[in-house]
């Protein structure tokens, strides 16, 4: 099997600045982390490279400082780690983001699986994983709360996240699954394995070696314009009933009674 | 002079932190009660690799330099609420140390790959009953016969002795010498005929920490078990000293830390005559002492840990820091216990156990006391 996960270094915080010009955030003096839903996929990747063999890569696309992402990535047990990266791919969008994802795999194959995480906290879109599918022309599945198990390398069963519950499915290889929080903790890597990944190679791919279309990456390509950008106000504020227990219960009681009409309504 | 951490200590010490926190943190209250050693714990770090950090890759070590392990055992102190564990892992990785720049080929081949591992227990056996800061006045006899040692006597307050696999055992092998040439070092495992520990000692802090007795009775031990040459011990001593004086240091500052974020913490959030205490200078000018000693703290013990990473002598480097440190240690743990007011006295804000485990920083490893009698001594005084 070649799992392909991808990951993306996210502010630590939500507590971020924006850049009042561009619209899109302050990179500096900010502490990243890599995205937890993508290492949620990372950890469902490793777990089926434990159990039927294989390879697994990581790739991330972002400045230069995302290979500590891609570092951590490999001391928890990744193979192989690509970033890419050039000033030509800042300010994507999530179209020109996946564009971008896409023709990387289309150089190093796409292999069987492909995992993302279901949103990055950053964007909190969701729409990356499911484009990359598009643009590579295989099925995509969303939401994906567990991979259960691979037959003959051809077919995976998934358990997926509905409104409702959850769905069993079997889905053809490839595929890309978006994965949500699951209940298989991401792995701590031991010092060792920190100690033994930095033998491990970081390829970094800038737009000449992807040999793609620069006027579809980055801002420039990225068909989506962000017109404003503010940090949302927080104006419910917490009520207090100052009067004796049981009054400011009933008191409550109705206030909620209301809320609930006003929303059926 | 770089002052950086780089990013790979930084992974380091991330990693520990939030491994000290997910697993090495529950049921500390009731093991200090019982004064039981976590060895479910012990084997945890030894999966995670902490014992073999100093060490050459073909014992299985991970090859950091002193200052990387340094890093992260200040990380460890840190983030682990356990000292008793903390001071059993350091111990743990002195030993390894005084084997690997002391010992043959045959004795590192042997027992390091254990020690890295974790999965051999150490401990370093110098004090007696009569003999404590004057330690290398020590009686334990290592009388050669043809081949072999006969080791007779005791060892009083051995760190990890109680639950050792492995004990580096100092003892006189020339009565007449007074010091230099007269000490010699040797490796013994625990089932050798002669070798009785005893159970361990209750104590008032560090109460997980396992210290205990060994009583050497017509022990026999081959030659081949000496750790450097005969006559050896003093320079072995005062080497390994130095090492031991500044890793246990690392942890202590690693304390010092985690007892000025609480202070920091508690003193915001905790309102008297309608503010925080933090307002009240009494209160924040003893925190910002603690802040002013962890950072005082940090430049020596990197600049201590440095020399030995660059094969130098560190004495009176090791000295200060080990003096520093401990009385800080002491000092901030007894100032963020008023801080806390009656809830620090209280067990399960657990400031009094880190308080109490302060308490010995300034008699092991040399006491305060002898730390100011060595710089003194090398002031030419
Ligand atoms: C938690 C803990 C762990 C330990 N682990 C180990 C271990 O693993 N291996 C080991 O061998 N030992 C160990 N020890 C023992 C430790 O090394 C000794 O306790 C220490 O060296 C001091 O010796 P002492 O307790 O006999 O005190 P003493 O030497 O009797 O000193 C008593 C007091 O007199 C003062 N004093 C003594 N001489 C002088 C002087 N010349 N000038 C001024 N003041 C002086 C001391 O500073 C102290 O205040 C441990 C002790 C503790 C508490």
């Amino acid at each position: 099997m070649l799992i392909n996960i991808f990951i993306k270094q996210v502010p630590e915080s939500i507590d971020i600045e924006m850049d009042a010009k561009t619209h899109t955030l302050c990179r500096e003096s900010i502490a990243y982390q890599t995205n937890p839903f993508d290492l949620f996929a990372l950890e469902e990747g490793l777990l089926l490279k434990e159990k039927y063999g294989g390879k697994t890569r990581v790739l991330s696309m972002g400045p230069p400082q995302a290979v500590k992402a891609l570092e951590e990535s490999l001391s928890m047990g990744a193979d192989d780690a690509y970033l890419l990266s050039d000033p030509l791919f800042s300010g994507a969008d999530t179209y020109a983001t996946s564009y971008t994802l896409s023709s990387v795999l289309k150089l190093i194959g796409i292999g069987d699986l492909i995992l993302v995480g279901k949103q990055a906290t950053d964007g909190d879109t969701g729409q990356v994983g499911p484009e990359l599918a598009e643009h590579l022309k295989i099925t995509h599945v969303t939401n994906v709360r567990s991979i259960k198990e691979i037959i003959n390398g051809k077919k995976v069963i998934i358990s997926k996240m509905t409104e409702k519950g959850t769905a069993l499915l079997e889905v053809e290889l490839p595929a890309l699954l978006t994965i949500t929080k699951t209940d298989k903790e991401p792995r701590t890597p031991t010092l060792r394995d920190i100690v033994q990944s930095k033998r491990k190679f970081i390829d970094i791919f800038d737009s000449k070696r992807l040999k793609i279309d620069t006027m579809k990456t980055g801002l420039k390509g990225s068909p989506t314009k962000v017109i404003k950008t503010f940090k949302p106000e927080y104006t419910s504020e917490g009520r207090i009933f100052p009067m004796s227990d049981s009054i400011s219960l009933s008191i409550l009681l109705k206030e909620l009674q209301k809320k609930q009409e006003n929303n059926v309504e | 002079m770089d002052f950086d951490i780089n990013t790979d200590q930084q992974n380091l010490i991330k990693t520990i932190k939030s491994f000290a926190q997910k697993e090495l943190n529950n049921n500390i209250i009731d093991d200090d009660k019982s004064s039981r050693f976590p060895m479910e714990k012990w084997k945890k770090c030894h999966k995670m690799g902490l014992f073999s950090l100093p060490f050459p890759e073909k014992y299985g070590g991970l090859n950091q330099s002193f200052l990387t392990t340094c890093l992260c055992i200040q990380a460890l102190g840190f983030s682990c609420k356990d000292s008793g564990l903390v001071h059993s892992i350091v111990t743990q990785i002195i030993c390894g140390i005084q084997l690997n720049l002391f010992g043959s080929d045959l004795l590192k081949d042997k027992y390091l790959p254990g020690i890295c591992s974790g999965e051999t227990i150490c401990a370093q056996a110098i004090t007696e009953a009569d003999s404590g800061s004057d330690a290398l006045a020590m009686k334990t006899k290592a009388i050669k016969n043809t081949e072999n040692y006969i080791l007779n006597g005791t060892k009083m307050f051995i760190t990890n002795e109680p639950i050792a696999d492995l004990t580096i055992v100092f003892a006189r092998t020339n009565p007449e010498a007074k010091s230099f040439g007269a000490i010699s070092v040797f490796i013994l495992e625990k089932d050798t005929p002669g070798f009785e520990k005893c159970k361990a000692m209750e104590k008032m802090g560090l109460r997980t920490l396992q210290n205990g007795e060994l009583v050497l009775t017509e022990c026999e031990v081959k030659a081949s078990s000496r750790i450097g040459t005969e006559g050896q011990g003093a320079i072995i001593f005062s080497e390994s000293m130095e090492w031991e004086r500044i890793l246990l240091s690392a942890a202590n500052l690693g304390k010092m830390e985690h007892v000025l974020d609480l202070s920091i913490t508690y003193s915001k959030n905790r309102k008297q005559f309608d503010q925080s205490i933090c307002k009240y200078q009494a209160i924040s000018n003893k925190i910002s002492k603690m802040k002013v000693q962890c950072e005082l703290s940090k430049l020596m013990l990197y600049k201590a840990a440095e020399l030995k990473d660059h094969q130098k002598r560190a004495s009176m480097e090791s000295s200060m820091i080990k003096y520093a440190v401990s009385e800080y240690l002491k000092e901030s743990c007894a100032n963020s216990l008023q801080i806390h007011g009656a809830n620090g006295y209280m067990t399960e804000t657990e400031i009094e156990r880190y308080f109490r485990d302060s308490i010995a920083s300034t008699i092991y490893s040399g006491t305060s006391e002898m730390h100011l009698n060595i710089i003194g001594k090398l002031l030419g005084l």
